[in-house]
């Protein structure tokens, strides 16, 4: 490694290394007139590096010369007519001020090599640095385009169970109706078979009676096939009959206002008609277990979504039915209050704990077990009623009640 | 590694006082240029702050003329011991022969010693240098003072370790001498490999070690 060791700091320093710096005119001067002759500086090699700018020596004196001593070993010589002690005492103070040359030089080359190794190191640091820097920077770019990938996933999915809520409580509705259809649909089946065998009774006087059959023996067959009771009971049953298809056509007209769930149509409704409704189609679900009283009050149309707002009350009143058991009691009361159409829902039932008060309208949250809810209920209500620019509270104390209160802007009415 | 100049004919050898702050180096070198008489003995050169904290390094030249014409150079140097001035450690330690590590006694040196020698495992990796063959002495210095390891608790931690252990009391100059002398016989050893001092200088491990220490060999 000849180059490194040339410009290492520990390198062997010539003489013409050790004099830079130092004024040469002046040292010789210096020299020329302690020596009174001629003087040389020579290296090594015995090649003159300065001298007296008249180099002449008196011919009649002897020229001596003494080496110059660098750390060790002569790095150079002397040269002057002078006496050799006088020459020797003098090259040591040229040494002398070599030597503090050597020490300032040396001090400056670590110095430089420190502060190039520093420098360099600290590039090296710096480029690793940038390295790391654009991979974080990559990564966060790719972190970023993740997240928001990922945002959009658990959005498309929150919006598909929070339509899945919708319909989970009109599903929830299917089973009461069903029942409710199936009633009159079994005494109207049951009616018509009576009605069927009444016709092969009439068949059998009409036979007669082509026959020319006697007036005796019609009215025989008129007992034998009980007409007399036959004409009462088709009344009754045609009208049993006739009262079970309304009911029937009553509860598929309810039943149509929430089948409408995603109507996105306004219109101008009776919020009363609305609760009615919700009421009779929940009916079947509270008829043994709870008490559930409607107190109207007269309300002004307003311009709103009625399937929307049925969703809502519904989701209340099943949550309703939900809290209370064993002849509890539910009252739905409107009324009008200072410009808003007021709609209270209150029920006797196992009421809200605290600690789970300030969570109810939070998405997926639910006290309910595992498939009875997935806890959008009352978040689905809230958006409704907030859509309404409408208000809703919920007060509720453990093991009394809750009673929540909705209201509604008249002002929202259009005509 | 050791730099022959066939001009002048003439082998450099660097050797580097290497350990914790204030744990001697810098006294080590002044009793060597006290007590040695080599036949060339420089100036020492001393690079220090205000408080006597060595900035640079220090140096001792020394050297001597071989039978056969050769001119052996000694570069004695210290490193600065402060945990700041690593690049200059790392400088001075460059291309070094030999190394002797001067460990502070005193039990509460303890971690420093430890750090220390371990940064000087790591600058030798840096410059090049193959630790597991560099000339190396372990020197347990201020050896006068109280609440210090004693001989067999220091022994006993570098037992598992090659380097040859020695004890000093620098301020006074007792075991400096032993302790280049150890060091200088692994470098007489490593450097005849390459320079066939024997062969090609009549020089042996004895009259190399001799030269350089002069009087104050410890037979």
């Amino acid at each position: 490694m000849p180059i490194e060791h040339a410009s290492s700091f520990d390198h062997e320093f010539t003489l013409e290394e050790l004099l830079t710096g130092v004024n040469s005119k002046k040292l010789i001067q210096a020299l020329s007139s302690t020596l009174n002759s001629t003087v040389r500086i020579l290296n090594i090699k015995n090649e003159c590096l300065f001298s007296t700018e008249l180099q002449t020596y008196d011919e009649a004196k002897p020229v001596n010369k003494t080496p110059i001593i660098g750390d060790l070993e002569p790095i150079g010589f002397l040269e002057a007519q002078s006496s050799i002690e006088l020459l020797q005492s003098t090259a040591q103070i040229v040494q002398l001020i070599l030597y503090s040359n050597s020490r300032y030089l040396m001090a400056s080359d670590i110095h430089l090599k420190t502060q190039k190794d520093d420098y360099e190191e600290l590039q090296r640091r710096h480029t690793a640095l940038e390295l790391s820097e654009t991979k974080y920077k990559n990564l966060s770019k790719s972190l970023d385009l993740r997240v928001k990938q990922q945002v959009k996933t658990i959005e498309i999915a929150q919006t598909k169970l929070y339509e899945s809520e919708k319909l989970a409580s009109v599903g929830r509705l299917a089973a009461g109706v069903a029942h409710e259809i199936n009633n009159p649909i079994g005494f109207i089946r049951s009616n018509l078979s009576s009605a069927k065998s009444y016709v092969e009774s009439l068949s059998k006087l009409d036979e007669a009676f082509k026959a020319g059959a006697s007036i005796t023996y019609l009215q025989q067959v008129w007992k034998e096939e009980s007409l007399e009771f036959m004409q009462e009971d088709l009344s009754d049953i045609l009208t049993e009959s006739i009262d079970g298809v309304d009911r029937i056509a009553s509860i598929v007209k309810d039943l149509k206002s929430f089948s409408r769930i995603n109507d996105a149509d306004e219109e101008n409704a009776d919020i009363n008609e609305i609760i009615r409704q919700t009421y009779n189609v929940t009916e079947p679900q509270f008829r043994e277990q709870l008490d559930v009283t409607l107190d109207l009050g007269t309300l002004p149309h307003i311009f709103c979504h009625p399937a929307e707002l049925g969703q809502a009350f519904l989701n209340i009143l099943l949550n309703a039915i939900d809290a209370t058991h064993d002849k509890g009691k539910v009252r739905i009361k409107t009324f009008v209050q200072e410009a808003q159409i007021c709609i209270e829902i209150r029920d006797t039932g196992c009421g809200i704990s605290e600690t789970n008060l300030p969570n109810i309208f939070d998405p997926f949250f639910t006290t309910k077990d595992v498939g009875q809810g997935i806890g959008l209920g009352l978040t689905v209500c809230l958006n409704i009623i907030n859509a309404h620019k409408g208000n809703l509270t919920v007060i509720s104390k453990p093991e009394k009640g809750t009673l929540i209160t909705i209201l509604l802007p008249i002002s929202h009415q259009k005509d | 590694m050791a730099s022959y100049d066939e001009d002048n004919n003439r082998l450099t050898i660097k050797l580097v006082y290497y350990g914790p702050a204030m744990s001697g180096k810098t006294t080590n070198l002044m009793r060597l240029h006290d007590i040695l008489t080599t036949d060339l003995k420089g100036e020492i050169m001393m690079m220090e702050t205000t408080n006597d904290r060595t900035l640079f390094f220090d140096l001792l030249p020394l050297g001597f003329m071989t039978s056969s014409g050769l001119l052996v150079k000694f570069k004695v140097y210290t490193v600065p011991g402060q945990v700041v001035h690593d690049s200059t450690r790392k400088a001075v330690l460059s291309r070094a022969d030999g190394v002797i590590f001067v460990a502070d006694s005193q039990q509460s040196q303890s971690i420093n010693n430890g750090q220390s020698f371990e940064n000087l495992e790591a600058n030798a990796g840096r410059v090049g240098i193959d630790f597991d063959k560099l000339p190396l002495v372990i020197q347990y210095n201020k050896r006068d003072l109280p609440n210090i390891l004693s001989e067999d608790e220091v022994l006993e931690r570098w037992q598992q370790a090659p380097w040859p252990v020695t004890f000093s009391n620098a301020l006074n100059g007792s075991g400096v001498i032993e302790t280049l002398q150890a060091l200088l016989k692994q470098v007489y050893d490593e450097l005849d490999i390459e320079f066939k001092f024997s062969e090609q200088h009549d020089l042996t491990q004895t009259a190399f070690i001799k030269q350089l220490i002069g009087d104050a060999i410890i037979h």
